[in-house]
């Protein structure tokens, strides 16, 4: 990329920063008091006094809880070469015990350069660990178990997490348990003799509030010292950013981009399509990026379904709609059709197909996800006879018969009469 | 048609269809049957064959201009990392093929899988493997994939390695100039369908956090799916992809992708303001339109002699009132498969035997089935529809003549019982029934029908397994699994008091009465008219 357009080499740079977690959080680690000083402060203590810890991560999803691990554990790493080994599960994919003393066993060959048998038993698998543990504790070598999706290695019998945690009571020993879960009561979920075996650290990681959002912004999008880019590009586009941060009308957006999230991930997602925007030509993000980006982000899935529906769908929705306020107890395609042939009967409506169109169409309608069964029992059943629901509200319906181009006057007759 | 969105294809004939472009103009040149025997390489990755530039990417799909500029910008230049993309909207949008060709126009590597053919989690997750790993599938390897694979976790760890070994090669390709870029994308296509899947929460979790499962910053995610985000439930949620809209197509969009490709757009254009804006208001899916369509284009040019000239005012105007009557006629139909050879075929048959003015093409059965069948699915419906009370009345020993004699006079309260019970047959639909109903049923029927029946059945020469005999058990029995299996009844779980199997015959009425008018079997006597 040596001659290339700056503005090119500037979309990259921030692309490869919106896509690595790590390098977003990092500016969290500066901060004194963080999670990341407390966490530091845990698995060091773990490596130099040589004792036993456990220690659990909650937080929303997407909000940095792994990247602040990651970037702990880089430090200590630099801090404290050879003396730490890591090994990382994910609930996701190990959750099951036996498959994780065998991915935990492949992980510690892997490092240690030991042969890794496939074929090992569960029982041979836990002998190794404990040994390892043993053979790690008497090396002072610490090993730092990470597990991931903490809430899902609690289904079943918690097999893995006793033995974990069990091997942890012995004084040979030397590892930290890190649990990492969004379910912030993922300690709760723990059976009684493996809570009686966890220290109950807690850290609890908050979505960022709107403060910080304006930090993070200009953390990720202010553009470094590279060798690629030419010094005056660099200033200029840093000091048309900082104008553009400052302004009025760009907070206006970042409140309204909180106002239904305000996570980090909704933030990077909104970041990214702004960058991605950026006009390569001018080489600098304009207050145009950041709106237009705006309503790609904050999408109406329903609304927009309803959008693509086409006229008989939305009047077997009206149909639905008025069953609903009729307060029957059940609801499927034959009492929709009873409404929609009574409609028919009453208006004299040109929009009155056949019975196979109409099963069509609200088979369509099943697929949109505008409607749905309301159980899965009698899957034999064909579909006329199961109950089904409504999965819209009467004023988004409302709503999207408003915004619908071409709907007919009639429905918004039948909406209005009975709603 | 001229969009040929097939969806449910499998990535090697989708790749194939796709070197022809859209209009089909250009030449199929490059065909992907290169020499079978010869090693894949990471440019099987890429689209092989002439690349077309922007423009024709968005000029070969009309309407989608803005959702391919978006696309385009999101994936950015060659080598930007980006985060997960999820594309959506509903069926026959354009969105499998919009993102095969963009890879097209932008020629870089990329993995397509679609979960309508990898329909587990094992295949799909073989099914990426073999592709990263350009193993492919043939006779000396006895069809086996690259790597047995049936756990997420292990499929994670040989994916990351794949990758990182895929990316390596493409950045030592980097080095002599090639082309392609290191990035490698993965397209997950009708991801809709891995909610029905076994254990769906976990696939779909683990299938959205890929991109952090894996920490490769160069592998680009794309989740296609015919619903939005918000269906896609899991216990604890993941990190959601960037979504990507593709709305349906509007009128305008339509008219325009009808028109694309026309032998005579002038006689098109006058057929599509026809019939276009009254199946709009039905359907927009193109797909469903083009099936309708071409019947009706097809009857619209019948009193053309020449189908090149350009029609004027009055000829539009002749061949309007002479397609007046089709286009209401199918708009009340849907998808037809016409069987019109065979039927014709056995209509000639059977009017050599019958006595004239009785067969009424309209009401033939377009299924072959056997006289016994067709009783059993009688005998079937009748069980599902009629209220088990009521069979002692209706085949007793006079045949069952007498339930004329229930009306009573009508009283309000009566009406009333009347309509709830109506709406509960709505709500409830058929009813199920024992399989030794079923039996007592079909015995009483047989035994009726087999005199009105017997002077034909001998002059077809069909001497089926029903006559007093009734054939033997097993037969039946055989014949109801087949029935069953072939979706006419259904196999319902066992009643809990009585611990036998409960059926259902879920048949239209429709359909059982032109099977019973091919028997010339009394239906209406033996139905209960609430």
């Amino acid at each position: 990329m040596g001659g290339a357009n700056p503005a090119e080499v500037a979309q990259f740079i921030i692309r490869s920063r919106i896509a690595d977690p790590c390098f977003v959080h990092s500016l969290f680690s500066q901060l004194p008091d963080s999670n990341y000083s407390k966490l530091k402060y845990i698995i060091s203590s773990s490596v130099t006094e040589a004792c036993n810890n456990s220690v659990l991560l909650l937080g929303s999803r997407g909000c940095g809880k792994t990247a602040v691990l990651e970037l702990v554990l880089e430090d200590l790493h630099k801090e404290h070469p050879d003396m730490i080994s890591v090994v990382k599960l994910n609930g996701l994919l190990h959750s099951d015990n036996n498959c994780a003393l065998k991915e935990i066993a492949r992980q510690v060959c892997m490092e240690h350069q030991l042969q890794f048998s496939k074929m090992a038993s569960f029982d041979e698998n836990s002998k190794f660990l404990l040994s390892i543990l043993r053979e790690c504790g008497l090396a002072h070598k610490t090993i730092v178990f990470v597990l991931e999706e903490f809430d899902l290695f609690t289904e079943g019998k918690q097999r893995l997490l006793y033995s974990l945690l069990d091997a942890m009571q012995s004084v040979l020993s030397q590892a930290v348990v890190v649990g990492v879960s969004c379910r912030l009561d993922a300690d709760q979920l723990l059976e009684k003799r493996v809570r009686s075996r966890f220290s109950h650290r807690k850290l609890l990681f908050l979505t960022s509030p709107g403060e910080d959002f304006q930090r993070l912004a200009e953390h990720i999008l202010l553009l470094p010292m590279d060798s690629r880019l030419p010094n005056d590009f660099r200033a200029s586009f840093n000091e048309k950013l900082l104008n553009i941060l400052a302004d009025e009308e760009f907070k206006g957006v970042v409140d309204q981009l909180c106002y239904s999230e305000s996570s980090v991930s909704q933030l990077l997602r909104f970041l990214f399509c702004a960058v991605c925007h950026m006009d390569l030509s001018s080489g600098s993000l304009s207050i145009q990026n950041f709106k237009s980006a705006l309503p790609s982000i904050q999408r109406q899935p329903k609304q927009e379904a309803l959008k693509d529906c086409s006229v008989l769908q939305l009047y077997l929705l009206v149909c639905m709609r008025r069953l609903e306020v009729k307060e029957l107890e059940l609801c499927n395609f034959n009492s929709i059709m009873k409404e929609y042939k009574s409609i028919h009967d009453s208006f004299k409506t040109s929009d009155y197909y056949a019975r196979n169109v109409c099963l069509r169409a609200f088979e369509h309608l099943l697929q949109r996800g505008l409607v749905s069964f309301q159980d899965n029992r009698g899957q034999g059943q064909s579909a006329e006879f199961r109950p089904v629901k409504l999965l819209i509200s009467w004023h988004e319906l409302q709503q999207g018969l408003q915004s619908f181009r071409s709907c007919p006057p009639l429905l918004h007759k039948l909406m209005d009469r009975e709603g | 048609m001229a969009k040929d969105e097939s969806p449910q294809v499998s990535r090697r004939t989708t790749r194939a269809s796709l070197n022809s472009t859209p209009n089909s103009k250009a030449p199929q040149e490059h065909s992907k049957a290169t020499n079978p025997s010869r090693p894949l390489t990471i440019k099987d990755l890429v689209f092989r064959g002439k690349s077309i530039n922007l423009d024709e990417l968005i000029n070969s799909f009309p309407g989608r201009r803005a959702q391919i500029l978006e696309l385009v910008q999101f994936l950015g230049p060659l080598n930007s990392p980006m985060i997960p993309l999820f594309v959506y909207g509903g069926a026959s949008t354009g969105k499998t093929s919009t993102v095969l060709y963009m890879f097209r126009h932008l020629k870089r590597p990329f993995i397509y899988c679609s979960c309508v053919s990898c329909y587990s989690p094992s295949i799909l997750f073989e099914s990426i493997l073999n592709q990263i790993l350009l193993h492919r599938k043939n006779e000396s390897g006895g069809y086996l994939s690259a790597k047995r694979c049936e756990r997420p976790s292990d499929f994670v760890n040989s994916l990351g390695e794949a990758l990182t070994a895929l990316i390596d090669s493409l950045k030592g390709n980097m080095r002599k100039s090639s082309p392609y870029g290191r990035m490698v994308y993965l397209v997950f296509d009708h991801l809709e369908l891995v909610r029905q899947w076994d254990k769906s929460d976990s696939i779909i979790s683990l299938l959205f956090n890929l991109y952090t499962l894996l920490k490769i910053p160069e592998v680009g995610l794309i989740f296609i799916s015919r619903v939005s985000l918000d269906t896609f439930q899991s216990d604890t949620g993941f990190v959601e992809p960037f979504p990507v809209y593709f709305p349906d197509y509007t009128e305008d969009d339509l008219h325009q992708i009808f028109m694309s490709n026309q032998a005579n757009p002038k006689l098109y254009s006058s057929f599509l303001d026809l019939v276009l804006r009254p199946f709009y208001r039905i359907t927009r899916r193109v797909d469903e339109l083009s099936t309708a369509f071409s019947p009706l284009f097809k009857k619209y040019c019948e009193p053309l002699g020449d189908l090149v000239a350009v029609p004027n005012e009055d000829m539009k105007r002749k061949l309007f009132s002479h397609l007046q009557p089709f286009i209401s006629l199918s708009l009340n139909e849907t998808f037809t498969i016409s069987s019109q050879p065979l039927l014709k075929d056995r209509n000639l048959r059977k009017s050599v035997f019958k006595k004239p003015g009785v067969c009424e093409t309209l009401d033939e059965i377009d299924f072959h089935m056997s006289t016994s069948a067709k009783y059993l699915l009688i005998s079937a419906f009748l069980a599902s529809r009629n209220p088990a009370t009521l069979d002692a009345s209706l085949f007793d020993s006079t045949g069952g003549t007498d339930n004329r004699k229930k009306k009573r006079k009508v009283s309000e309260k009566s009406i009333d019982q009347k309509e709830a019970k109506e709406q509960e047959i709505l709500m409830k639909g058929p009813g199920t029934f024992p399989l030794e109903r079923l039996l007592a049923i079909h015995q009483c029927i047989t035994s009726v029908g087999e005199y009105s029946l017997d002077d034909e059945e001998l002059q077809n020469g069909e001497l089926g397994a029903d006559g007093s005999d009734s054939g033997s058990m097993s037969d039946i029995l055989l014949q109801l699994s087949s029935l069953c299996s072939a979706n006419f009844i259904t196999k319902g779980g066992s009643c809990p008091l009585e611990g036998s199997t409960r059926y259902r015959s879920i048949v239209s009425e429709d359909v059982v009465l032109k099977v019973a008018r091919s028997l010339k079997f009394p239906l209406s006597k033996y139905l209960y008219r609430r």
